[in-house]
């Protein structure tokens, strides 16, 4: 579905819609379109609400709620509210599961951006070469890039990040390392299509570098397509990363999401506030993440709506 | 046939590629298999190292290890396990390969199944509550961690409401015939393949939908119908099989997911499988296992990939029969 | 143009009565209404939008399946083998599945996509025989055999045996056609049945509708754009604009005294046989002036 999902933002802006007041819109400069069309997906806002939300209480909330998140607030499995407890209750070493799920945002938000970043990087240039030059060039990416398609990714980041330690970079690299083929084929066809149209043919003409043809002339035009798959990018990135976590791959001081869940699993039957909470917290971002790409993706390509 | 041959090969090719990646993993990361074995064992003399180089092989050029790893391979050799007195990583694998098995072809035929029918009853209703309803369904799905959903299930079906077992794949204590012990594995199965199923039932049904959707105004759709067949035979002879060609496309490669899920999903409900044998692996930093599961995994995951080509040139005569056509 | 008029009946084999189509308040058929007697060739001509297709749906009902089209208003009688008289509009689909396919067929423009890519040719024209008539498969494909022959299609037993990726285009538009004659209908539609086709492959496929039409007697619905096409196949003629009925009558009289301009310029569109001659390039068509006076 998502090969023939690729669109570029000019080709959807001219079609007529009747519900759109046209007097408005011909005064309007062409790239408020997209975001009027954004602004009318009522769950692509509500997905941007979240996200902000989520932002804010992950960045801005704890530097006003200070206190060491390792600190003992009370007895160990208080419920929600319970008599001595915290709005979210306290884990098994009665720590307040309300502070450590704030905090634990920033790290996994961190590893998944940068992750994202890995990915769209390597995935939009593998793509990008791979489309403006075809031929050998082509086939031998595309051959590489199938060969990551066929790795278990999970697996794989797993057995890397268990060879090479769970630091920063090694999660962000194995992370990078099996993500980036959907966006590079996404990229690919993008470009042997644009690379015959008129602009690229002129930009050849007037004796463009084949460098400056890939990265100023036609990746500018295959941004809408890069940047409606890098929400869905993050949002993955955040559900490796947990998953990674979970198992116990991930700095243990950073109590992040799903190390947490992973850390209050044998309580499950007793504590069920310790991950559900943090678990929520993941749920919720990913939520929103795909929210926003759908609403971007209906924005670049009005044709697709309801699909 | 000859095209079968040539996707063969390319399998074949695959699987050597997988062979010398996890070569590379071994060679490029920190320390070697004898550090580790040093590690475990404690102090151990420089003379007792170099020994256990040579007789690892260690200290040969790194073409020649890496031929010797291949051909171990091919036999099906994948070496020791570190943290159980040695005991061959394919035998610790072939005793959990059945648990995972059952649990992963569950989770997937009842992702395709139930996606496909939510979908396709979405489609056919496009502005109907239920159509709405099945988009939010996959949002939802997708949003939500596959561990994380087992924890929920079991904290609602096992602790809070008592109708499912906790953990592992058969009760312990159970006596009975065949058919009530197939049961209670069916009843450990239920929660874990749910749970690993449903970002796939998530995806399928999102998938069908968009298929089916553009399948049903398609020409032939119509023709089907002015030639004056049902709305069943209009939907289950025509319109079904070109609307799952888009799934069987990518239900291969999902598989590799499916498979990482399961680890995951084994160690929430203590799924006696490959998963939780590589979450133990990780845990006691059991290279060779761990690396035996990748392999294993990845060749699984290079055959499902065959198997669909396959089902898909049996759905899609385009591309099991070449054209003659001259315009 | 057709040599002789057919005689006709006294009752009309099919009559649209006041026939109005809406698609969410917008109306793409306006209160039309046209007679087709047995043996005739009728033809729905106007541009793109004008709501000729809609019509021809319409009167198979398939127009209201999968999408969000209601026949607002009118009747479509239609005279059944058997002598009774059915109004489409008003018939709950069982009755009009026995009729699809059966006694009203259709062939659409685009034989490519309107061919089911992953059945054989043979399969799809046998399930409609099948549907209809109460016969073995061997029988059923023993028919489509001969369908096949009858549509002059070469190498048939070969041909039934192909998907339609594997043939040209004219040959699938063949096919389409075997299909629709399978059942004998009393009455076919042909919706723009040679517009996708290439200009050689055009005339053909006309000249062997024509052909099966003086061999089976069926009455043809003809929708087209082409005024040449009309000239060719037609006896009378049914001219659409903006979902309504501009003109209607026997071919030779439109074609000789137009009496609204839209015809008018719709017939100067023809590019007559040396009108180019001392061009070198072709021309466009001059818009139609609908608002203009009469």
């Amino acid at each position: 579905m998502a090969e023939t999902d690729v669109h570029g933002m000019s080709d959807g802006q001219e079609l007529p819609d009747p519900h759109l007041d046209t007097s408005r819109l011909r005064q309007a400069p062409a790239k408020y379109q997209g975001l009027r069309m954004f602004m009318r997906n009522k769950a692509a806002v509500f997905g941007a609400v979240l996200l902000i939300a989520i932002l804010f209480i992950t960045f801005i909330l704890p530097i006003f709620v200070t206190g060491d998140r390792t600190e003992r607030v009370g007895s160990i499995h208080l419920a929600p509210g319970a008599e001595g407890s915290t709005t979210f209750g306290t884990d098994y070493l009665g720590r307040d599961v309300g502070r450590i799920v704030m905090q634990g945002g920033s790290a996994t938000l961190k590893v998944a951006g940068l992750a994202a970043l890995v990915i769209v990087v390597v995935g939009t240039t593998i793509g990008a070469v791979a489309g403006y030059y075809g031929g050998w060039v082509d086939n031998v990416l595309m051959r590489i890039t199938e060969f990551f398609q066929v790795l278990p990714g999970l697996l794989f980041a797993i057995v890397i990040v268990a060879l090479y330690g769970a630091s920063t970079k090694s999660i962000v690299l194995a992370i990078g390392l099996i993500a980036w083929p959907t966006i590079a084929r996404l990229v690919r066809a993008e470009f042997m299509r644009q690379k015959n149209l008129e602009y690229v043919k002129a930009a050849r003409a007037i004796g463009a570098s084949d460098a400056r043809i890939i990265f100023k002339t036609i990746l500018p035009n295959t941004m809408p397509v890069v940047i409606v798959q890098s929400t869905l990018v993050m949002g993955g990135a955040i559900l490796f990363e947990a998953g990674l976590a979970f198992l116990g791959l991930s700095n243990p001081k950073d109590l992040s999401w799903g190390f947490y869940i992973g850390a209050n699993r044998t309580y499950f039957l007793s504590n069920w506030w310790g991950l559900t909470f943090p678990g929520l917290m993941i749920f919720f971002t990913v939520l929103s993440l795909s929210l926003i790409g759908d609403g971007l993706q209906d924005a670049a390509n009005p044709k697709l709506r309801g699909r | 046939m000859k095209q079968i041959a040539v996707r063969i090969l390319q399998a074949f090719g695959l699987v050597l590629a997988v062979i010398v990646l996890n070569f590379m993993l071994v060679h490029l990361a920190p320390g070697d298999a004898v550090d580790a074995l040093a590690g475990t064992a404690g102090e151990m003399s420089p003379e007792t190292t170099e020994r256990l180089r040579a007789q690892y092989g260690l200290d040969e050029p790194v073409t020649t290890q890496l031929v010797t790893y291949i051909g171990n391979v091919l036999q099906g050799d994948l070496g020791v396990s570190i943290g159980n007195n040695n005991r061959p990583v394919t035998e610790m694998i072939a005793e959990r390969l059945w648990p995972t098995v059952l649990l992963s072809i569950t989770a997937l035929s009842f992702a395709i199944l139930v996606g496909v029918f939510v979908g396709t009853l979405a489609a056919r209703r496009p502005e109907s509550g239920f159509s709405h309803f099945t988009t939010v369904f996959a949002l939802v799905g997708f949003a939500m961690p596959a561990f994380w959903t087992g924890y929920l299930l079991l904290i609602v079906f096992s602790a809070k409401l008592g109708w499912l077992p906790v953990s592992g794949m058969e009760d312990l204590r159970f006596r009975g015939g065949w058919f009530a012990q197939q049961w209670d594995v069916a009843k450990h199965l239920f929660l874990p393949a749910l749970a690993l199923g449903l970002i796939y039932i998530a995806a399928y049904s999102r998938l069908s939908r968009a298929s089916m959707l553009e399948v049903l105004e398609s020409d032939y759709v119509r023709t089907a119908r002015a030639k004056g067949l049902g709305e069943r035979s209009v939907l289950f002879k025509h319109a079904l099989r070109n609307g799952v060609i888009p799934i069987v496309t990518v239900m291969g490669l999902q598989f590799g997911a499916i498979l990482s899920g399961a680890i995951l999903v084994e160690t929430v409900f203590s799924w006696p499988g490959v998963g939780r044998l590589a979450f133990e692996a990780v845990v006691e930093r059991d290279t060779n296992v761990l690396l035996g599961v990748l392999f294993l995994v990845s060749l699984a995951v290079i055959i499902a990939n065959f198997l669909t080509d396959l089902l898909y040139r049996f759905i899609d005569p385009r591309i099991r029969v070449s054209g003659s056509a001259n315009g | 143009m057709r040599a002789e008029t057919p005689l006709r009946s006294e009752t009309p084999l099919l009559s649209v009565q006041g026939l109005t189509v809406t698609f969410d308040g917008f109306t793409a058929v306006s209160e039309l209404s046209f007679d087709l007697y047995e043996g005739q060739t009728l033809a729905i001509v106007g541009e793109s939008g004008s709501g000729k297709s809609v019509t021809a749906l319409s009167i198979m009902r398939l127009v209201t399946l999968g999408t969000r089209a209601k026949i607002a208003e009118g009747q479509i009688f239609f005279r059944q083998p058997d002598g009774s008289t059915i109004d489409l509009v008003q018939a709950d689909e069982a009755e009009l599945r026995k009729i699809r396919g059966n006694q009203i067929s259709m062939i659409f423009q685009e034989p490519l996509t309107s061919l089911n890519p992953v059945y054989t040719a043979g399969n799809q024209v046998v399930e409609a025989i099948r549907l209809h008539q109460d016969v073995t498969k061997a029988e059923a494909y023993q028919r489509a055999f001969e369908v096949f022959e009858r549509v002059r299609i070469p190498e048939p037993k070969k041909r039934l045996k192909e998907y339609p990726h594997q043939m040209s285009g004219g040959m699938r538009q063949r096919v389409m056609i075997a299909m629709a004659l399978s059942c004998d209908p009393t009455v076919l539609i042909a919706d723009e049945p040679t517009t996708a086709l290439d200009v050689t492959i055009q005339a053909q496929i006309l000249g062997l509708m024509r052909a099966l039409q003086d061999e089976t007697g069926a009455a043809v619905i003809m929708i087209t754009h082409d005024m040449g096409v009309v000239a060719e196949v037609a006896d009378d003629i049914v001219v659409m604009r903006n979902s309504k009925l501009v003109e209607t009558g026997n071919v030779f009289d439109i074609f000789e005294k137009p009496t609204a301009p839209y015809t008018k310029a719709l017939l100067a569109s023809i590019p007559r046989l040396g009108s180019m001659t001392g061009k070198s390039q072709p021309e466009r068509f001059d818009l139609v002036d609908m608002d203009a006076p009469v």
